[in-house]
């Protein structure tokens, strides 16, 4: 498997608090992969950092089969070299319809000159429509997105990173909030979109992570603890101690 | 296009051409004389103040950048056409005092004269460096539009490349309003100091044109402009470009992990409105004849804002209203037309008490009416849209209700 993200000995402090502790952390193509830890173990900062929100104090972050460093591009370049990132609290923009959020996402030119320019064609308008389909909002494409329902929402914003055709998708508790219905369509929704690239899902429930059924890294203060299947790390006695047994 | 998905856009056209036509109609070169020829001039600079109010409108209401800067913009724009103004003015003065005397002048004595006439009143005669393209309509009217866009993309790329957003870049645009108009303010900036430039209505080679018809120019100009504007800022508005100029100002973060460069989207606005504001400054001026730095000073840019919020701001036509509303009221309360009001023990003079009363209604607005004047349409379109009887308007009971749309 080749080697899509990979993080060398990062090291990130807060006021002289260690939020992210010499990690080195990797992903291959076509992975779903999800990340838990205790609270303040560093996972939002782990996703900051891969995204370009926080810069490291020391580390390397290398890209893709042409080794890019990260760390020297700023959040929207990295955004377009493939990385999407979904928030915990849905962020959608409340004010415009579902069609206008997901054409905003395609994937294409993002200047601003060829955006004012942008006329929508007929294979756009498509491609928002097999999206819409894809996260069960076809008959509310019209719609205000402010208006969806809580799950609802968080779906749009997985059809929006879907939609901007990353080859990582970075995911912070898709499911908090959500009914089990809409948990279970979530996981199928996570699933499928790892069939082309790669997830990594941050989170809290173990339940949800088990119905993900994948590779499971535990951090732990800043740093991996374990790595494994869900069952080989639940049954790791350091992961008791500091996350399971508490 | 535009029209056709926006008819809010043909609505406007139509009454703007309405009034235009209303007011040629009764102005006194071309029409019945109902309307004077100062209030000709008034109506023409308040379209002038509604082009500004547009170009304030597309950067807060839609790109949630409240600049208190757009004034100096403004203001800029005025002082580039009143130099050819003045100039060309007094070029054609001294060459016809020089035509009695008999040597003809030499050209240095032409400009020494023409120096001395303009700047006579700070004590200097020597023509200023940022005077040297004085002498050519095109190029000065080229600087209404390079001046404000150039200033604003310089202190706008390196207020934006460092991430200052919010009030912080609020009050960053007021240091640099107050600069420009402090820097004006001195006699050796080249620009006569706190003498402004003057007599811009007296239009060169328009002498034997009375007043009237100058006027009537002006507004149809203002009118031109402001269509023009309204036309393009509803088509940037419109499409994709209003689309994430909008996420911009709801949620800039996520708008930059979506992959768009948000400084850039930024800088392309706020640089597109100065030039805008540059504009409507041009045409202001003439009309009101006289721009001296207190007009830059950064109350205008306030009462800018404030305008836009009393119109109702992310909606082009919000800004018009408001804009024209509040500066004809404005007109009105301070030019001593409305009657004082005797409470017995105190006289409400309202020239004293209408920045009173205007800065009550702002607060008022902000806190019962966020969405302004414009709030009205949607209470008129509301009546008109199906009544669901409050049935949900989601799929899942967890959606809001349709009460709890707006």
């Amino acid at each position: 498997m080749t080697t899509l993200l990979e993080v060398q000995g990062i090291s990130v402090s807060f006021d002289g608090f260690k939020a992210i502790n010499d990690l080195s952390f990797e992903i291959g193509a076509a992975e779903l992969r999800a990340i838990i830890g205790p609270n303040g173990a560093g996972k939002t900062t782990f996703m900051d950092i891969v995204t370009g929100k926080t810069r490291p104090d020391e580390g390397a972050i290398v890209w893709g089969e042409r080794n890019v460093n990260l760390l020297r591009m700023n959040e929207s370049a990295i955004a377009r070299a493939g990385i999407g990132r979904k928030f915990q609290r849905p962020t959608v923009f409340e004010d415009q319809s579902v069609f206008d959020n997901l054409l905003m996402a395609l994937n294409n030119k993002r200047s601003p000159l060829r955006v004012l320019l942008y006329k929508r064609t007929r294979t756009d308008a498509e491609r928002v429509r097999d999206l819409a389909a894809e996260i069960g909002l076809e008959d509310a494409l019209d719609r205000r997105a402010g208006i969806l329902s809580h799950g609802q929402k968080q779906w749009l914003e997985i059809g929006m990173l879907l939609a901007q055709e990353p080859r990582l998708l970075l995911v912070d508790e898709p499911a908090a909030g959500m009914t089990k219905a809409e948990r279970d369509r979530t996981v199928a929704l996570l699933r499928r979109a790892a069939r082309t690239r790669s997830v990594i899902d941050v989170e809290h429930d173990m339940d949800f992570v088990r119905k993900l059924d994948c590779k499971v890294t535990v951090l732990h203060e800043g740093a991996v603890l374990a790595e494994g299947s869900l069952d080989h790390v639940t049954r790791d006695q350091q992961v008791i101690d500091v996350y399971l047994g508490r | 296009m535009i029209i056709r998905n926006h008819p809010s856009v043909l609505v406007f056209l139509i009454l703007l051409g309405l009034f235009t036509l209303g007011v040629t109609l009764m102005s006194e070169a071309t029409g019945t004389a109902m309307l004077s020829t100062s209030f000709v001039k008034t109506l023409g600079k308040t379209l002038c103040l509604a082009l500004v109010a547009i170009a304030m409108d597309l950067v807060w209401g839609y790109c949630g950048i409240l600049s208190l800067g757009h004034f100096a913009f403004f203001g800029l724009g005025g002082y580039m056409i009143g130099m050819w103004l003045m100039y060309a003015r007094t070029e054609a003065i001294v060459a016809n005092a020089a035509a009695a005397e008999a040597l003809p002048p030499t050209p240095q004595e032409l400009s020494d004269s023409i120096g001395s006439q303009i700047f006579g009143v700070v004590g200097g005669s020597d023509i200023p460096v940022v005077w040297t393209f004085a002498h050519s309509l095109p190029l000065q009217l080229a600087l209404v539009v390079l001046v404000p866009g150039v200033l604003a993309l310089v202190f706008g790329w390196l207020a934006f490349r460092s991430r200052v957003a919010g009030v912080y870049l609020s009050i960053l645009t007021q240091a640099m309003t107050l600069a420009l108009s402090l820097y004006l303010f001195q006699n050796d900036s080249g620009l006569r100091g706190n003498n402004g430039l003057s007599g811009l209505q007296n239009i060169p080679g328009w002498e034997d044109v009375p007043q009237s018809v100058v006027s009537l120019r002006f507004f149809w100009a203002s009118a031109a402009a402001l269509a023009l504007a309204y036309v393009f800022s509803a088509w940037m508005v419109a499409g994709k470009f209003g689309s994430v100029v909008r996420g911009i100002r709801d949620d800039e973060a996520r708008v930059r992990f979506l992959g768009y460069n948000v400084e850039a989207y930024k800088l392309t606005v706020f640089t597109v409105t100065a030039i805008i504001a540059g504009i409507a400054g041009a045409l202001y001026y003439p009309q009101a004849g006289i721009i001296n730095p207190a007009e830059i000073a950064p109350i205008a840019s306030i009462y800018l804002a404030v305008w836009v919020a009393i119109g109702g701001r992310g909606r082009l036509y919000g800004a018009v209203v408001g804009a024209a509303f509040v500066s004809l009221v404005s007109t009105w309360f301070t030019g001593g037309q409305a009657p004082d009001i005797n409470l017995g023990f105190y006289t409400i003079k309202w020239v004293d008490w209408w920045t009173v009363l205007l800065g009550l209604s702002f607060i008022l607005v902000t806190l019962f009416a966020p969405k302004g004047m414009g709030g009205l349409v949607d209470l008129i379109e509301h009546r008109r849209a199906p009544d669901r009887h409050g049935a949900d308007l989601g799929p899942d009971k967890g959606s809001f209700r349709e009460a709890e749309q707006q």
